[in-house]
């Protein structure tokens, strides 16, 4: 028997039976909508996850100081050396062009700022020179410090457009003086530090990261910020190095390693004073964390396919029992049983196919809508063609599995029985 | 001597009804069908010539003896060679029609090609079929919208199309009234004169009457095997405005 005509007679007779038709294709219908829909918001999350990480700046490698664990606490003959600006200068040295670029940051904890009669209360970092080139981070107007301005200790300070707007309003910021206030002592005796710094550029607008505004924030040269702000001298909290693409990622986290273990003269590497994490990990660990989320979104789905591939089975039972008669007269003028397993299956495959398809469709539109909802549309539209072939597939797969048994219990029935089914 | 279309020698089928009952449905049957007869087979009801049918029909096979049709042993093939014998071999005409009802009159008449035989000339060999029963204008009728005697006519234009060796009808005329009997009855007559070998079971003598050859059976074997001396012509009948069964 040709498929052609396999096909013929199977798409026949799901003709006759509309409603019935229709009614077990909405199992699979439903079931692969849920999948394509519930997956593709889940990977629309874990994509939206991926930008804000990747918006810190991509391929980075972060370093920060670490406790030695030699012997518990940091112990006698311990170096007790933390991370300086020094360690930065050498990684840059002796990494030179293999990296794009190099920054070291230290915090001094949020001030209250005041300018032009306004007051804000914002975090102030002290970073270096190539602070942009590191985060991707490009500025709205004016210029950023430079090594000459962190060798004079400059009062100088880049703000975030957010903080700009507040202190300034729609006002020029570049060229004004800001006032950073932070009290000390107590009681009566409480007196206030007043440090003068001057506006030399504007950070681009940036958006959130996990919820925290990173546009509100002032950075000035770390080296004031040691001097004046903190009084840390050479301290540094974290060094942050922009490798020169995802692959050499590795490759540079464990040249940094090396430096520092010998600058730092500590040759267990499990007693090291310092902590050197790849932004690859971090988007590893992340994508397992979305990637769970997915899967269990996904196996919703698939359990709603899994029940609508049952209905299938069930109505190919009965539609099976009700064409007894039709299988031994087909039997009767010479149908093998493989034609009628195959005339069975075709069905079967046919409804699940066809609600496949239609799944995939409402799935889509579905997803379209949760778009249009104003606290998802940040989250992108993700509708691989890998999840359209999988739903596919599965769907086409279900009616493989639940149309098998059914279509073998009608290739097997015997002629002369059939024949005198009523 | 010419060989026979249909040769039993032997046959045996018993079944077991139930768990314990068995029933010899047929005890060695001899039966030779030469080309060109027109056979009918007799018996009340026990008599074991459902069981004959079926074999005869490779719809079932023999216990034991053998069965030769048109020149190949048929008595131990499997499922799906008896489907390829039945498909070139046999033409099965049933009292209940057994036409599939959401097919029209051609596509039930295609039937046997779909599962062999080539695809191309398909439509015409139906349509040229159902011409030989006279039914060339029903053609996209569907048997609902048929009388008892078009959808049996139909049934015979499709037990024709593959140019079986022997055409074998299961009581034809059970279900129809007596003007529509001698029609049927006649178209097998036409066919018989046109050299296709017909074997026929019923229970009413008056069909029988009209075939060249009875065999009636009796507790599982034959027990008379007679030639008709002078066969009514059902063609006659008709004309005379009588049917063929009264």
């Amino acid at each position: 028997m040709k498929l052609f005509d396999s096909f013929r007679s199977a798409l026949q007779s799901l003709v006759v039976n509309k409603l019935r038709s229709a009614l077990t294709m909405l199992g699979v219908i439903i079931g692969v909508a849920a999948v394509i829909a519930m997956v593709s918001v889940g990977n629309g999350a874990s994509q939206s996850v991926q930008n804000t990480i990747l918006s810190l700046g991509s391929n980075l490698v972060t370093v920060t100081p670490n406790f030695s664990t030699d012997q518990g606490l940091r112990g006698a003959g311990a170096q007790a050396q933390n991370l300086t600006l020094d360690d930065m200068r050498s990684i840059q040295d002796q990494l030179g062009t293999s990296i794009v670029a190099i920054e070291a940051e230290q915090q001094t904890g949020r001030w209250q700022v005041t300018a032009a009669g306004q007051n804000w209360n914002t975090q102030v970092t002290g970073v270096t020179e190539n602070y942009q080139a590191v985060r991707d981070w490009p500025l709205e107007e004016g210029d950023f410090f430079s090594t000459s301005d962190l060798n004079v200790n400059a009062q100088v300070a880049v703000i975030g457009s957010t903080t700009a707007t507040s202190l300034f309003g729609d006002g020029d910021a570049v060229g004004q003086t800001i006032q950073l206030r932070q009290a000390f002592g107590g009681g009566k005796d409480q007196r206030a530090r007043i440090i003068n710094f001057k506006v030399i550029g504007v950070l681009a607008t940036k958006g959130t990261t996990f919820g925290f505004s990173r546009d509100d924030q002032i950075v000035v040269p770390i080296t004031t910020a040691q001097h004046v702000l903190t009084g840390q001298l050479n301290r540094v909290q974290q060094i942050v190095i922009k490798a020169a693409s995802s692959d050499t990622m590795d490759e540079t986290t464990s040249d940094v390693n090396n430096i520092l273990l010998q600058r730092h003269k500590i040759s267990d590497p499990a007693n090291a004073d310092f902590a050197v994490t790849n932004q690859n990990d971090t988007l590893q660990a992340l994508s397992n964390v979305t990637g769970t989320f997915t899967l269990l979104l996904g196996a919703i789905g698939g359990i709603s396919l899994l029940v609508g591939g049952i209905g299938i089975m069930n109505i190919m039972l009965v539609s099976v029992n009700e064409r007894t008669r039709e299988i031994g007269i087909r039997k009767a003028v010479g149908a093998r049983r493989g034609d009628i397993l195959t005339q069975f299956l075709i069905e079967a495959i046919a409804l699940t196919g066809l609600g496949g398809v239609l799944g995939i469709l409402i799935g889509w539109s579905i997803t379209v809508a949760v778009h249009q909802i104003p606290q998802a549309a940040s989250v992108p539209l993700v509708i691989t063609t890998g999840t359209v072939i999988i739903a596919v597939s599965v769907s086409v797969g279900i009616g493989v599995i639940f149309g098998i048994y059914p279509a073998m219990r009608a290739a097997r029935l015997h002629p002369i029985q059939a024949l005198r089914y009523e | 001597m010419i060989q026979s279309v249909v040769q039993l020698r032997g046959i045996a089928k018993t079944y077991t009804i139930g768990r314990e009952i068995t029933v010899n449905a047929l005890r060695g049957v001899d039966l030779d069908v030469r080309p060109g007869e027109f056979v009918a087979i007799m018996g009340p009801s026990g008599s074991g010539k459902s069981t004959l049918m079926n074999i005869l029909g490779c719809l079932d096979v023999p216990d034991s003896g053998t069965y030769v049709l048109a020149g190949e042993n048929v008595g131990k093939l499997s499922d799906d060679k008896l489907a390829a014998i039945r498909n070139q071999h046999i033409g099965f005409v049933f009292q209940t029609f057994n036409l599939l009802p959401r097919l029209n009159a051609i596509e039930n008449v295609e039937l046997p090609l779909i599962y062999g035989g080539d695809r191309h000339d398909r439509r015409a060999r139906a349509l040229s079929a159902l011409e030989q029963v006279g039914l060339g204008d029903r053609v996209h009728h569907r048997p609902s919208e048929l009388s008892g005697g078009q959808q049996q006519r139909v049934a015979i234009a499709r037990a024709l199309l593959n140019d079986p060796s022997m055409i074998l009808a299961d009581e034809p005329t059970g279900n129809l009234d007596s003007r529509s009997s001698a029609e049927i009855l006649a178209i097998f007559q036409r066919l018989n004169d046109l050299g296709k070998t017909v074997v026929m079971v019923t229970h009413e003598p008056d069909v029988a009457a009209h075939t060249k050859r009875i065999v009636r059976m009796r507790d599982g074997v034959v027990a008379r095997d007679e030639l008709v001396s002078q066969p009514r012509r059902a063609e006659d009948e008709i004309a005379a405005g009588i049917g063929a069964a009264e």
